[in-house]
């Protein structure tokens, strides 16, 4: 999995950059324009993560470029204009997916994991940890075979923790996920608490394993018992 | 009042004014003027009866004596005397009624003897005769007259004022965000050629001035989006190594201030686009469908705090509101009702093609109702919220138009949307 993130505030690109190669993707940084342009047209990648505001021309330029020359990488805008902003300004230049700054790393992750998905339907569509397996088209998720009937959300956020299993994980990066735009004015704490309270019951009842560890003041982290 | 209105009504006034001066110059004149024929006539008649004195012979039968009174041997010193003109009411038994009568007394000389020689006669007064005929034509000139001020101050006023009212068409129209400079023409009148340079220089340094706040309020809340970005990232990396607890503590306090510091960047730069926004014309939602969408979304949460959710919506309610605009009011009013709620509480939604009405159960508000709408303003502050929603509501509502009202009464909050009646057409 190769990533081109273009980015140039050197701090957030190595930050992201860091945390996508943790994560096992090869991922390049390109700071300008032209820098991204080069690589764009000596490389391909399967995913570009476009900064939208770069010091030499617009990142919606580059976007439309791509789309002219016919690269096949999936984009996600990185802006720190919110998806409202997008719609009111009409902006629908091809991009796969948005987010907005400030975004949680893992968000960033769930994303890119959603638009492989989405582009790769066939291969490898079911999620394994432990004893869980998720099939990401059916949304199945079971326990040891025995399945869950888990609302959307709490597949979601099932999901969600699968993916980024191992991390930290605060309680409003969770709210963001499964909310999105409606976490705005909302007490997300106390809705994912609930969650993730009942994704843990639905679990344990089915007899499997409580992977979900509870980080006082922060939030969740998902990982196998040692 | 229109200034042509005022206009006509001071020409109307002071038309009254002259017209009546001069119905009181005419009137007496007139009144002068016919007593004044009477003594003549009188003066004359003395002439004759004088005359027939002179010439001798007795008269007494003669219709000429009718009202004359001839006395003779008056003391001579009066023979000086001018003619004697006297003007009283007199009994008149012949008319039963008191009249107005001249009497003209000379004193002839006739052969050594000094007369006196009296005639009267009726005066007609203008008052008996004139007066109501006066007043009509008066009246009548009046009228005439303020039916030409009226319609030729109208006409004129139109050409004149015409400029004037062009500009004011054009400070209408003028909007602080709009990059064309303000629309004027040009007039042959000097007053409103200045009016409209000083207009001109006004809303162009306004505009610019505009323009300036406009362009750093959004690359400052812009700018700010980056190092906050750059500051997350670097907290949750730092999440993720070996912590002691209070390091923990401390992250997890800054993580979330980050948070609150992003989404107060957020909503701010959110207010000043909507500040400046052009709505397009032509631009409808369809309430009917996004109301219940935007429920089935809220759903989840508002089961979590166990609220019961009624709604009643009519159907195909379609109104002037950008779609995602539209999105972002529900969304705000949708989490405050859940938000501002208590365990078990109650929603209920009520849409119709005249209305949006949203009523939940909660505690009263803590600040004036009026103030709710105002930015920053917690409606309970036991909660953590930062207060903008409604700000964003009510910015929202009167770029299109709609009227938004709240109330709160026996436990329940309520909120109201009329909706802008929709243009025909």
């Amino acid at each position: 999995m190769k990533i081109l993130l273009i980015e140039d505030h050197a701090e957030l690109a190595a930050s992201i950059a860091g945390y996508l190669t943790q994560e096992h993707y090869i991922c390049e940084v390109a700071a300008t324009f032209d820098e991204a342009r080069e690589k764009l047209v000596l490389f391909t990648y399967d995913v570009v993560l476009l900064d939208i505001m770069l010091p030499d021309g617009n990142g919606i330029n580059l976007l439309k470029l791509l789309r002219k020359e016919g690269v096949d990488s999936s984009v996600i805008i990185i802006s720190a204009q919110n998806a409202l902003d997008f719609k009111l300004t009409g902006l629908s230049e091809g991009a796969d997916d948005y987010i907005t700054k400030p975004f949680p790393l893992p968000e960033l992750h769930a994303r890119i994991k959603a638009i492989m998905r989405r582009r790769s339907p066939q291969k490898n569509n079911v999620l394994t940890f432990q004893d869980l397996t998720a099939d990401l088209d059916s949304l199945e998720c079971r326990v040891n075979g025995k399945l869950l009937s888990l609302t959307r959300k709490e597949t979601n956020l099932l999901l969600y923790f699968i993916h980024n299993k191992g991390r930290m994980l605060s309680r409003q990066a969770i709210a963001a996920h499964l909310w999105g735009d409606y976490t705005d004015n909302l007490d997300s704490v106390d809705f994912v608490y609930q969650h993730v309270k009942n994704l843990r019951k639905k679990i344990t009842d089915a007899g499997g394993q409580d992977y979900i560890s509870t980080v006082y003041g922060f939030g969740y982290k998902f990982n196998a018992p040692e | 009042m229109k200034l042509n209105y005022r206009y006509t009504l001071a020409y109307a006034i002071i038309t009254f004014f002259v017209l009546s001066i001069g119905f009181a110059i005419v009137y007496a004149a007139l009144s002068r003027s016919a007593t004044q024929a009477t003594i003549g006539k009188l003066e004359g008649l003395n002439a004759v009866v004088t005359g027939q004195l002179r010439r001798g012979g007795s008269y007494a039968g003669h219709p000429s004596r009718a009202n004359v009174w001839v006395a003779r041997g008056v003391p001579a010193d009066t023979a000086r005397h001018a003619p004697l003109v006297r003007l009283r009411n007199e009994w008149e038994p012949a008319l039963q009624s008191e009249v107005r009568m001249v009497r003209v007394t000379t004193y002839p000389v006739v052969r050594g003897q000094v007369y006196r020689v009296t005639s009267r006669a009726a005066v007609v007064e203008p008052r008996d005769a004139y007066l109501t005929g006066l007043m009509l034509v008066f009246a009548w000139t009046f009228v005439f007259l303020l039916a030409l001020v009226v319609i030729l101050s109208e006409v004129i006023s139109w050409r004149i004022l015409r400029p004037f009212t062009q500009t004011l068409r054009g400070i209408q129209q003028f909007q602080l965000s709009q990059q064309q400079r303000i629309a004027l023409e040009p007039s042959r009148t000097t007053e409103f050629n200045v009016l409209n340079e000083f207009l001109l220089r006004m809303t162009t340094r306004a505009q610019s001035d505009y323009q300036g706040l406009k362009e750093f309020s959004e690359n400052a809340s812009h700018e700010l989006q980056t190092p906050i970005a750059t500051i997350k990232a670097k907290l949750e990396l730092l999440l993720d190594s070996e912590l002691t607890e209070p390091q923990l503590r401390l992250l997890t306090a800054m993580h979330d201030e980050l948070e609150r510091l992003s989404r107060i960047n957020h909503s701010l730069t959110l207010l000043a686009k909507l500040e400046h926004f052009d709505t397009r014309p032509g631009t409808f939602t369809d309430l009917s469908q996004l109301l219940p969408a935007t429920e089935a979304a809220f759903a989840d949460l508002a089961e979590m705090k166990n609220l019961r959710t009624t709604q009643h919506i009519a159907p195909g309610v379609v109104v002037p509101l950008d779609e995602a605009l539209a999105q972002l009011l529900l969304n705000n009013l949708l989490s405050n009702a859940i938000r501002h709620n208590q365990p078990g509480g109650e929603i209920k939604l009520q849409l119709t093609p005249e209305f949006l009405l949203l009523e939940n159960t909660g505690h009263a508000p803590t600040a004036p109702v009026e103030e709710l709408f105002g930015r920053f303003k917690k409606g309970n502050a036991a909660l953590d919220s930062i207060g903008i929603g409604l700000a964003i509501v009510r910015r929202i509502s009167e770029l299109y138009g709609h009227r938004i009202s709240y109330t709160y009464a026996e436990g329940w909050h309520r909120i109201r949307l009329d909706f802008a009646p929709v243009p025909a057409g």
